[in-house]
């Protein structure tokens, strides 16, 4: 029992961090390399809140607004340009903004690691199943469902998700009807900024915040975002929620194949479903 | 045409000049990086048929590379091979893994293909590093890779070996000259421009892409397994999918599509690094804004470049 | 046509312009003794390679800048902690003269310059690479090692399982060779003991999910919980161990767990949890107190393991050269090895000439709340091995 707990906090947890990356892919086309290093930024600034206010909760607030405002910037000033040009230039692109965020990050907080704990109020376990689970899992839970469900909510039920979706689909017609494409653009990426940042606060008390964190998460959120459906939401918190219990069922029977298994599983996809397991209908978009 | 042709020309005095410094410069100290830059050089000439001929993006080419390195290494240290059909090997080695990766990645195109390799060779990766530990050495590699042991010359002198690496890499680049001149290069052009029409011209688009994709597969095995020999060393980090990123940035930042661009990114991306890691702590920022602005202002790369000062300045008044 | 004519001139350019050209030797008289450095500056072990540069900093500067009657020059390159960036830069840096090599930091890295410094005969001194392959019998001539080996470190766990007569003990380690081969031998080890494995797990190196683990774990009625995992992965486990409250029943301990910088990383969380510790300014040597006054000096800060192992090493082996009265390399080689430190900054340290590897006292201790001015969770040294427990004969 206690294994499909962990499990499913590994899955949300997993969401978090991804759900920027498969924003911005599904309405923008972009494969945003740098989505890891704003997860970094996250985590760092929430760092610098709590040290300044004491609360993880005003980090948890604060860390998606600069991120996201970061995020409006970059589109802005670099990807804007190269819209229309192939894929791999947006490649190079964020590749480069890597090394500019890692490069920033170091010289704005230096080389050693920094420590946030979990909140007061969420720091004790709590028994459940026969087991002490940390009542912070049971948040992220909590948490990922809520956000997971703002953003379906948003995109498929709110006439700004209906606009961003149009304007993926067909952005002359959009155009036509005289609402700013490229405005949306820039408002797409910066909540994708946002929430990479989110995912980096929420994961903040689980692990060491150093230079290069980025860096390790981000191929576990392309895996999500490939498994689900490539821009695809909902899919995606049902790939991640796949790819948590298949971790957790993992880690309990044979921790040294976990990674192995991951990418059997991302293979498989790729070759039987490239559009996803949880697509509905075809490619989307 | 006369303008194209130049252009052609100053490409190519550029990159002897690179290739040729040793012979000019006074000690050793740019050697190592001279031999860097050639080798990387064969594995994004090779990458580029792919790439830029072919239209077809990778991103698991570490694991050709890797796959070479790790031949050479085992060949000749273990089963007590010499060091030039090793080397034979690991370019056939990297072909036939770049088959098999292309059997498994041509059933889908375009995104999907380029993620699909990068998950093939992440798998190679992470087997590489953890269950195959007893054939790799595991996370921390092996050391000790040999080098061409050839008419008494001791080529574990790095000047020595610069004319080996030399020789390698113009008989890479006059191959790959001639492949994409061959009616085979057209044919992948044809590919890339529209798969569709080409298969009704009676290509066999799949038979081609996956012939492309083996001969850089060889290109690729070979260029790692002299990496591994020049730096005596070798581990799983070579099949990373940072080096399969490294690759494809070098090629962008020289100019896809062009023989003479990858090997201008090469050296571009190889001296930034080590110039700017002398002068300043701040390298890897700096060398971050300079991918940003390139990918912006320079959309072709070095080598779109000498086009796009040529078309504002040289050919206006010619024309 | 023209694309072919411009091709073709190109490669004819290259090719006939490569006929080969002898460059002279320089063999001028040194004026200076040179030191190539070949540390990480940059990404997540940039600050290993900076308490490096500090500690070696203070060492030369402590002998008046100078060796064999000449000034010591110091380049320090970034390695990047990989392998091919490592090399090149040490090549360049032996191609400008360099008399020795110190680093790198990561073990990958540290046996990829293994090969060189064997080929261009120039020595190299490590100070924090802990795989034990690099210093074995019949091994590169010119590498030395004055700091721990992970054999050693966990020799002092084993010790450590002894003194505090834990029973029924669980294993994690990161998978990945030096990781294993050490477990194998602590669990063959531990078992002669009659301590008893009640279970054994090997997550991936760089996992970041360990909460199964750890729940797997808190099921067992373990009372020790050993972990062969180091940097990042201890911090993230003790993390998310703490969160399960799993310490508070089973004592958690590593060859190499926590220092300050980790526990830092760790934070309260940290506190209890047992480690080897490679070097620490609390050890009561009068070499060691006048090292961690004058450090603390310089640069306001407590020596960390990795400032600590540097100064030692670096001092050790100038003095060695010094002793030569020579600029052959092959007489500092001969003398390095089988020498004796007798005044280390962790007591008496020999060269052992089989291997190349350091005979040294091992520290062993417990992360406990630190007063000011020691930092808010500092390591306490409850245990001294000595060597004749932590190193098999040659």
């Amino acid at each position: 029992m206690s294994t499909i707990v962990i499990g499913l906090s590994m899955g949300l947890l997993l969401f978090l961090l991804a759900a920027g990356l498969t924003l911005i892919f599904g309405m923008l086309r972009v494969i945003n390399f740098a989505h890891g290093s704003l997860y970094m930024l996250g985590a760092y600034i929430s760092y610098q809140v709590v040290q300044l206010t004491g609360s993880f909760w005003i980090g948890l607030a604060i860390a998606p607004v600069v991120a996201a405002a970061i995020g409006a910037l970059m589109e802005r000033l670099a990807l804007r340009p190269v819209y229309d040009r192939d894929h791999v230039y947006q490649l190079l692109l964020t590749f480069g903004f890597i090394l500019v965020i890692e490069e920033g990050v170091r010289i704005f907080w230096g080389l050693d690691y920094k420590q946030v704990s979990p909140p007061a109020l969420l720091s004790q376990p709590v028994e459940l199943f026969g087991s002490s689970v940390p009542s912070y899992r049971l948040f992220i839970i909590g948490f990922g469902a809520l956000v997971s469900a703002s953003l379906f909510v948003m995109l498929d039920r709110t006439r700004y998700g209906m606009v961003i979706r149009a304007a993926s689909g067909d952005p002359d017609m959009v155009r036509t009807l005289g609402i700013s494409v490229s405005r949306i653009r820039t408002a797409v990426f910066a909540i994708g900024a946002g929430l990479a940042a989110l995912g980096g606060v929420v994961a903040a008390p689980l692990l060491p915040i150093e230079l290069g964190m980025g860096f390790s998460v981000i191929i576990d959120c392309f895996i999500v975002v490939i498994v689900g459906g490539l821009g695809n939401i909902r899919g995606a918190v049902l790939a991640a929620l796949l790819i948590g219990m298949t971790r957790a069922i993992g880690y309990t029977y044979a921790p040294s194949w976990v990674d192995f298994l991951t990418f059997l599983l991302l293979i498989a996809t790729l070759i039987l479903r490239p559009e996803g397991l949880f697509s509905r209908k075809g490619r989307t978009a | 045409m006369t303008a194209r042709r130049s252009i052609q020309a100053v490409l190519a005095m550029v990159v002897a000049a690179i290739a040729l410094a040793p012979l000019v410069l006074p000690g050793d100290s740019g050697l190592h990086l001279v031999n860097l830059i050639l080798i990387w050089s064969i594995f994004a000439v090779g990458f580029d048929l792919v790439f830029g001929i072919a239209g077809m993006l990778s991103f698991g080419h570490a694991a050709m590379f890797g796959t070479g390195a790790y031949a050479l290494t085992l060949l000749t240290t273990r089963m007590g091979w010499d060091f030039l059909p090793a080397l034979g090997a690991a370019g056939i080695l990297g072909g036939l893994l770049a088959l098999v990766f292309s059997f498994f990645a041509m059933r889908a195109a375009g995104l999907f293909f380029a993620l699909l390799t990068l998950a093939l060779a992440q798998l190679i990766y992470i087997l590489a590093g953890s269950k195959l530990r007893d054939l790799t050495g595991g996370v921390d590699g092996l050391g000790g890779v040999p080098r061409p042991d050839l008419f008494g010359v001791d080529f574990y002198d790095d000047g020595n070996f610069y004319f080996f690496l030399l020789g390698m890499f113009v008989l890479a680049l006059a191959v790959a000259g001639v492949l994409r001149l061959s009616p085979f290069g057209q044919a992948l052009r044809a590919v890339k421009a529209n798969d569709v029409r080409a298969e009704q011209i009676g290509f066999n688009v799949q038979r081609l892409r996956q012939a492309v994709f083996a001969v850089s597969g060889i290109y690729a095995g070979i260029s790692g397994a002299l990496l591994a020999s020049l730096i005596f060393y070798v581990s799983p980090q070579m099949l990373h999918w940072t080096t399969s990123g490294d690759v494809v940035i070098m090629v962008l930042l020289g100019g896809m599509g062009t023989l003479f661009g990858p090997i201008l990114g090469v050296a571009l991306f190889e001296v930034l690094r080590e110039g700017l890691s002398t002068v300043t702590p701040y390298w890897y920022g700096i060398l971050g804004l300079v991918f940003i602005l390139c990918t912006i202002f320079m959309p072709h790369g070095l080598a779109g470049l000498a086009q796009q000062l040529r078309q504002r300045f040289g050919a206006g008044g010619r024309r | 046509m023209n694309r072919l004519r411009a091709i073709i001139f190109g490669i004819t350019l290259v090719a006939g312009l490569g006929a080969p050209t002898l460059q002279p030797a320089v063999a001028a008289e040194p004026d200076a003794f040179k030191i190539g450095a070949v540390l990480s500056f940059s990404g997540p072990y940039g600050i290993i390679g900076e308490s490096m540069r500090r500690g070696a900093e203070l060492a030369i500067e402590q002998r008046g800048g100078t060796v064999l009657g000449k000034p010591i020059e110091v380049t320090w390159e970034d390695s990047e902690t990989k392998p091919q960036p490592a090399v090149q830069k040490a090549s360049r840096m032996l191609a400008g003269g360099a008399h020795m090599i110190f680093g790198a930091v990561s073990s990958a890295s540290t046996v990829a310059l293994q090969s060189l410094v064997d080929q261009r005969k120039v020595p190299m001194l490590v100070t924090i690479s802990a795989d034990d392959k690099i210093t074995r019998p019949g091994g590169s001539r010119y590498t030395f090692r004055t700091s721990n080996t992970l054999g050693m470190e966990m020799r002092m766990a084993l010790e450590f399982t002894k003194a505090r007569g834990l029973k029924k003990i669980y294993g994690v380690g990161a998978d990945y060779s030096v990781t294993r081969e050490g477990w194998d031998f602590y669990r063959a080890e531990a078992e002669k003991l009659g301590v008893e494995i009640v279970g054994e797990d090997y997550p991936a190196l760089g996992n970041r999910d360990y909460s199964v683990i750890i729940d797997k774990i808190a099921k067992t009625d373990a009372d020790g919980v050993i972990l062969i995992v180091t940097g990042s992965d201890g911090v993230t486990f003790l993390k998310q161990a703490g969160q399960a409250g799993l310490g508070k029943d089973k004592l958690l301990f590593g060859p190499v767990l926590q220092d300050e910088l980790l526990a830092a990383a760790v934070g309260p969380d940290s506190i209890g949890a047992n480690s080897g510790v490679r070097y620490h300014f609390s050890y009561d040597t009068p070499a060691n107190k006048a090292f961690v006054e004058a450090y603390r000096a310089k640069y306001d800060d407590w020596p960390n393991s990795f400032a600590g192992e540097a100064y030692d090493g670096m001092s050790w082996f100038l003095d060695v050269v010094d002793g030569t009265k020579s600029w052959d390399k092959e007489a500092w080689v001969d003398a390095f090895a089988g020498s004796t430190r007798a005044n280390s900054i962790e007591g008496t340290k020999v060269m052992r000439a089989c291997d190349h590897q350091a005979l040294q006292i091992g520290l062993w201790g417990e992360v406990v709340e630190g007063e000011a001015p020691l930092p808010p969770l500092t390591m306490k040294i409850t245990e001294v091995f000595q060597p004749e427990a932590l190193f098999p004969p040659c």
